[in-house]
């Protein structure tokens, strides 16, 4: 049995390698994702033991909370005495404090460097003078001593050009500041921490100018001879005060890596969805070519039966083949994984981020869990085609004609599908309307099956699809258009399942579009509803660091302006839950922004009070005057006045403080965005240029009108946007491969009727035509239940997330217009090969009979 | 019917009406040296207009074959074949596509039909792909010929073997080709069916004066054609006149000797 299922293997190579390219691209992209993340965890892993190698323990605050979208634990600083305190333990060799925040270089061409918003972090350290504690090693030049001098990391200094001795302007808390190189550093054994920038000011200038005064973010030790880890830890632990706590060195470096890993996370989980994506798209191909090579084999089938195969051998059979295809398949996919992993890095660095060098990490994990997916998606896909085969009756071997599955499909499996259609859109609202914890895996398997119910009936709406989608094509190409129509219609099983591996790529492109317009306009809709300024000033940074409040004053006393505010965000937890907390000035804010006052007043908002948006209010029972606690990092646990409670929760959250309260319980002291308003009778271009004029002075800072503004914030969106399109087009690719091989089967199946055509008078052209309509209205079926399918989801995830600020569904009529286009081109483009082939035809071989 | 009957087995010479189709010298050669297979070894003949004429011979005599190049289905590997005046063998695929649709008729043995068009779609398959509606009243007339009125939006699968035949005879017809070939029309029928096509194939040239050429192995097949040419190895070997079935199975018993 087994050499039956070999030597029919070697007849059909070329079927087989279609198939089989489908899986590869599939398992490519999984590997590759695989070996770049253990790429990246080695790398950094060692990066993180080489930077605490040294450290025997550490104090630090203990965490408040966790921070928002893993960005780690939130704690303050601790007191610089506490370094003394430290320094005087028994066993404790030597000690230093660590001092790490905000500060960016400017390059010779004042351009501020590095992308805090959302690229690799820009950082600024104090220099520790214990060689064992310092992560930092010098390349070239010497320490800073002065507080005017600073050390870079060695990537930013070739980058930007700098050398020792050169000035550079290094933008920090305060007004940006000229320092002088004096050094360029590593940092352990790599160029820089993952791409970020590094300034290494000396203690006193790195509290004054990234950290806090007379504060340090933690205290690292190193340990006398003969003491360990944990004694040393032990007997720090005793001396320390309330509220802080210490770490051997082991816990730290573990700590960091797995921080690291965590950060990484979100990367491997986005490329690992992709490649998930492109098996799935891959297994309706599998599917189908099995389904039509089991049709094809009905007659072999029937012998082997006749002969005496059992149902169960001809069942193996073909399982064996589709698990040597997934085998081979996966193999070469698991190869071809290690030059995607390199591209994927490439793809890493062009977003900002650095991995260091070193080779690829290719772990025995990796391989098993590429070789199990690969063979695993081919088996499954593969089963149902050899149930099929396995209850061919033994007298059709005897029977000439088998005629291909026609009609809608059984009520059972209308049933089936309806059942799985229900349950995945009953997952997918659980997940986002339900209170339950972590819903992205809800959603996500609920979307699954959404695919899945949708492809089951696809065979049951293919029929009256196609007649839908090819009604045209009779009366505009004549019989080539009828014939394309009626080829796409006899085999409704086989055209759906062609046409549900595109639906998935295109659901997901409308789906990401939608969400993507959606987001962009409830954007443009809260700009216009509730800022009423002219004028934002953006410093790129993101949460990661701003401007110097400097800049807001300096605005806010233009002649040429009104009123400006600069917006700080912070979080601290309120109720358990973290949240999210706006600053503004009060003076000035509520002529930019009409948030809507209800109760309270803006003049009440002190050191000691918040002002909440209505339905917290609401929920939480507020009323002017009643106490709210929260929890700060940095000030620990206060009790705040309400003082104001308003109606417009966009743009500023559900919480605002003044700025007094802020800079009570925050370190930081920087605006993430300065807002201004024109004075009466002063035209924009005017104010621009005056508040641009006073801007130059704060390298980094966009200054942008309204328009302007709306298009800076949807610019991440859309760039986002293109990343996705490229990775889904891998998934595209593979429905296409599929659409031309179900074509090239179909032709394969209809020589002699193509030759009969061609007989009677058909020109090539006109076959050609035929085809390429036939592959067209597969495309444009996959393409509408995608479309409905992107429209359903983007939707569904709108109106779920209208409580975090997307309140505004669109769906883009151009850009979808563009992907209908496309899938038709991709439908074109697809018959290419097989209408070749099919034009190619011998006429004759169709003409004679055997 | 006003073609002249002549008796000579040399069809070169001087005809009243010009020929429908006609070969010169024709050679098709399979393989080379030691597997060389000749399967028309040299064939002249001639198609006059208006004519029922079989092809007959035992297998392997070339018959299909020469049915193949002359109707532009095949190429030849010398000579020539001229559908009217037209040399096969200057045309490229189009013109020689363009010209089996427009005037070249065919009636195969088997799968006659494109199974998702309805039989009126079939039977006016060449006149769709060349874009033209063609002559409605002929194509009336011809699907009232072949008594299929009532069949007409049928599709193939649910349509008799002598019914499917039929509507491959109607769409041979409808174009009002210069020539219809038919390579062993009746070999898929039962004798009732088969011989129905076989009237119908005669009053299509008896009352609407077309010109038939075919092929079979059937002696009863061959005598309703006017004519019927014997070839055996890839040659041309004899021609009879007002056939009938005695007479042929008489000639094809000498085949086996």
């Amino acid at each position: 049995m087994f050499r039956t299922t070999m030597k029919g293997m070697v007849a059909h190579k070329m079927r087989l390698a279609m198939t089989a390219l489908a899986v590869s691209l599939g398992v490519a992209f999984l590997a590759g994702t695989l070996v770049l993340n253990a790429t990246m965890n080695q790398t950094f892993d060692k990066l993180m033991s080489s930077v605490y190698a040294g450290t025997d323990s550490v104090v630090r605050e203990k965490a408040a909370f966790e921070g928002l979208q893993n960005t780690g634990e939130q704690r303050g600083r601790v007191d610089a005495s506490l370094l003394d305190t430290v320094r005087g333990v028994d066993g404790v060799a030597k000690a230093e404090g660590l001092t790490v925040g905000f500060a960016r270089i400017v390059d010779k061409q004042g351009q501020a460097m590095g992308n805090p918003s959302n690229g690799a972090p820009t950082l600024g350290f104090g220099w520790i003078d214990t060689k064992e504690l310092n992560p930092f090693v010098l390349a070239e030049g010497r320490s800073p001593q002065a507080d005017d001098e600073i050390v870079l990391d060695k990537k930013s200094a070739a980058d930007a050009g700098f050398v020792v001795g050169d000035t550079a302007t290094i933008l920090v808390q305060g007004p940006p500041q000229q320092m002088k190189i004096v050094g360029i550093a590593r940092f352990g054994d790599a160029d820089s921490p993952a791409g970020a920038t590094c300034v290494v000011f000396t203690q006193g200038a790195a509290q004054r100018l990234v950290g806090e005064v007379g504060k340090y973010d933690e205290i690292t030790m190193v340990a006398a001879d003969g003491v360990s880890q944990q004694t040393l830890t032990d007997r720090v632990a005793k001396v320390i005060p309330p509220g802080t706590e210490a770490l051997t060195g082991a816990k730290i470096t573990a700590e960091s890596q797995d921080q690291m890993r965590q950060a990484m996370s979100f990367f491997t989980t986005f490329m690992l969805v992709f490649a998930t994506v492109a098996l799935l798209v891959g297994a309706f191909m599998i599917f189908n070519t099995f389904s039509i090579t089991v049709a094809q084999r009905t007659r072999e089938s029937a012998l082997l039966r006749a002969l005496g195969a059992s149902k169960r051998q001809v069942l193996v059979s073909v399982v064996i083949e589709a698990l040597l295809v997934g085998l081979a398949a996966s193999v070469v996919g698991l190869v071809a994984g290690v030059f995607v992993a390199a591209g994927l890095k490439a793809m890493i660095q062009a977003l900002g981020f650095d991995v260091p060098g070193g080779g690829v990490v290719f772990t025995m994990n990796t391989a098993l869990i590429s070789l199990v997916a690969g063979m695993g998606i081919t088996v499954i896909a593969a089963f149902s085609p050899a149930r099929k085969a396995s209850k061919v009756p033994p007298v059709a071997a005897m029977q000439s004609v088998f005629t291909g599955s026609t009609g809608y499909g059984s009520k059972q499996r209308i049933l089936v599908g309806c059942t799985i259609l229900a349950s995945g859109i009953g997952a997918l609202f659980l997940g986002l309307f339900g209170d339950t914890g972590n819903t992205l895996p809800i959603v996500g398997l609920g979307a699954l099956l959404v695919f899945f119910g949708v492809s089951v009936l696809g065979r049951t709406v293919s029929l009256p699809l196609s007649r839908m989608l090819g009604w045209p094509l009779p009366k505009l190409r004549g019989v080539t258009g009828e014939l394309a129509r009626e080829n796409a219609m006899r085999n409704p099983k086989r055209t759906a399942a062609s046409a549900s591996a595109l639906m998935i790529g295109v659901g997901l492109v409308a789906f990401i579009t939608i969400l993507a317009s959606s987001t962009t306009a409830s954007i443009n809709a809260t700009v216009d509803r509730a800022f009423t300024g002219d004028i934002a000033i953006d410093p790129g940074t993101g949460m990661n660091g701003g401007v110097d409040p400097g800049l807001a004053r300096q605005v806010n006393g233009l002649p040429e302006i009104s009123a400006a505010t600069g917006l700080r965000i912070g979080t601290a937890e309120i109720d358990k839950s973290v949240e999210m907390i706006a600053a503004v000035d009060p003076a000035t804010a509520f002529d930019l922004f009409d948030p809507k006052v209800l109760a309270g007043s803006k003049d009440d908002l002190g050191v000691d009070a918040i002002a909440v948006y209505k339905d917290v209010a609401n929920e939480k029972h507020l009323t002017i005057g009643s106490t709210l606690p929260v929890l700060y990092a940095q000030s620990g646990l206060k009790q705040m006045r309400v003082a104001m409670i308003y109606g417009e929760n966009r743009p500023a959250g559900n919480y605002v403080l003044g700025m007094a309260a802020y800079e009570a319980n925050f370190a930081n002291r920087y605006d993430m965005q300065v807002f201004a308003k024109k004075a009466d009778g002063v035209s924009t271009d005017a104010a621009m240029t005056a508040v641009k004029n006073v801007a130059k002075q704060y390298p980094g800072v966009t200054v942008l009108d309204q328009q302007g503004y709306k298009d800076a914030q949807a610019k991440p969106i859309n760039q986002m946007l293109a990343l996705v399109y490229a990775l889904l087009a891998l998934a595209i690719v593979i429905a296409l491969l599929g659409i031309g091989n179900t074509l090239a089967l179909s032709i394969f199946e209809r020589t002699r009727e193509l030759g009969l055509l061609r007989a009677v008078g058909m020109t090539r052209a006109q076959l050609r035509s035929t085809i390429r309509w036939e592959s067209v209205i597969i495309a444009m079926q996959g393409t509408l239940l995608g479309l409905l399918i992107g429209l359903f989801f983007g939707w569904s995830l709108v109106r779920a997330l209208s409580d975090e600020g997307i309140d505004q569904f669109s769906a883009p009529v151009t850009s979808l217009a563009i992907v209908v286009v496309l899938a038709w081109l991709a439908g074109v483009v697809a018959a290419i090969l097989p209408g070749r082939r099919a034009a190619k035809l011998d006429v004759l071989k169709a003409v004679v009979t055997e | 019917m006003t073609t002249l009957v002549h008796d000579d087995l040399s069809p070169a010479t001087e005809a009243p009406l010009p020929a429908a189709a006609h070969t010169v010298d024709a050679y098709k050669i399979y393989g080379k040296g030691q597997t060389e297979v000749r399967a028309l070894d040299g064939v002249t003949v001639e198609f006059e207009q208006g004519r029922f004429t079989a092809i007959m011979g035992p297998s392997g005599s070339g018959k299909s074959t020469l049915l193949h190049c002359i109707a532009g289905l095949d190429t030849l590997t010398s000579g020539k074949a001229y559908i009217g005046d037209r040399d096969l063998s200057t045309l490229d695929d189009r013109h020689l596509t363009i010209l089996r649709r427009d005037e070249v008729g065919f009636v195969f043995q088997s799968f006659n039909l494109i199974p998702t068009l309805t039989a009126i779609e079939n039977i006016k398959l060449p006149l769709l792909l060349a874009g033209h509606k063609g002559d409605v009243e002929w194509i009336d007339k011809v699907i009232d010929t072949v008594r299929l009125r009532d069949r007409l939006a049928h599709r193939p699968n649910e349509l008799s073997g002598g019914q499917q035949q039929r509507v491959a005879v109607a769409r041979a017809l409808a174009s009002r080709p210069q020539i219809i070939f038919a390579d062993e029309p009746t070999g898929n029928l039962d004798s009732k069916s088969g011989a129905e096509i076989l009237h119908f194939m005669q009053d299509a040239v008896a009352d609407l004066h077309q010109t038939i050429v075919m092929v079979t192995h059937d002696p009863v097949a061959a005598s309703y054609a006017d004519r019927i040419v014997f070839l055996a190895d890839g040659k041309v070997v004899d021609e009879m006149l007002q056939p009938t079935a005695e007479r042929v199975l008489e000639r094809m018993k000498r085949f086996g000797e």
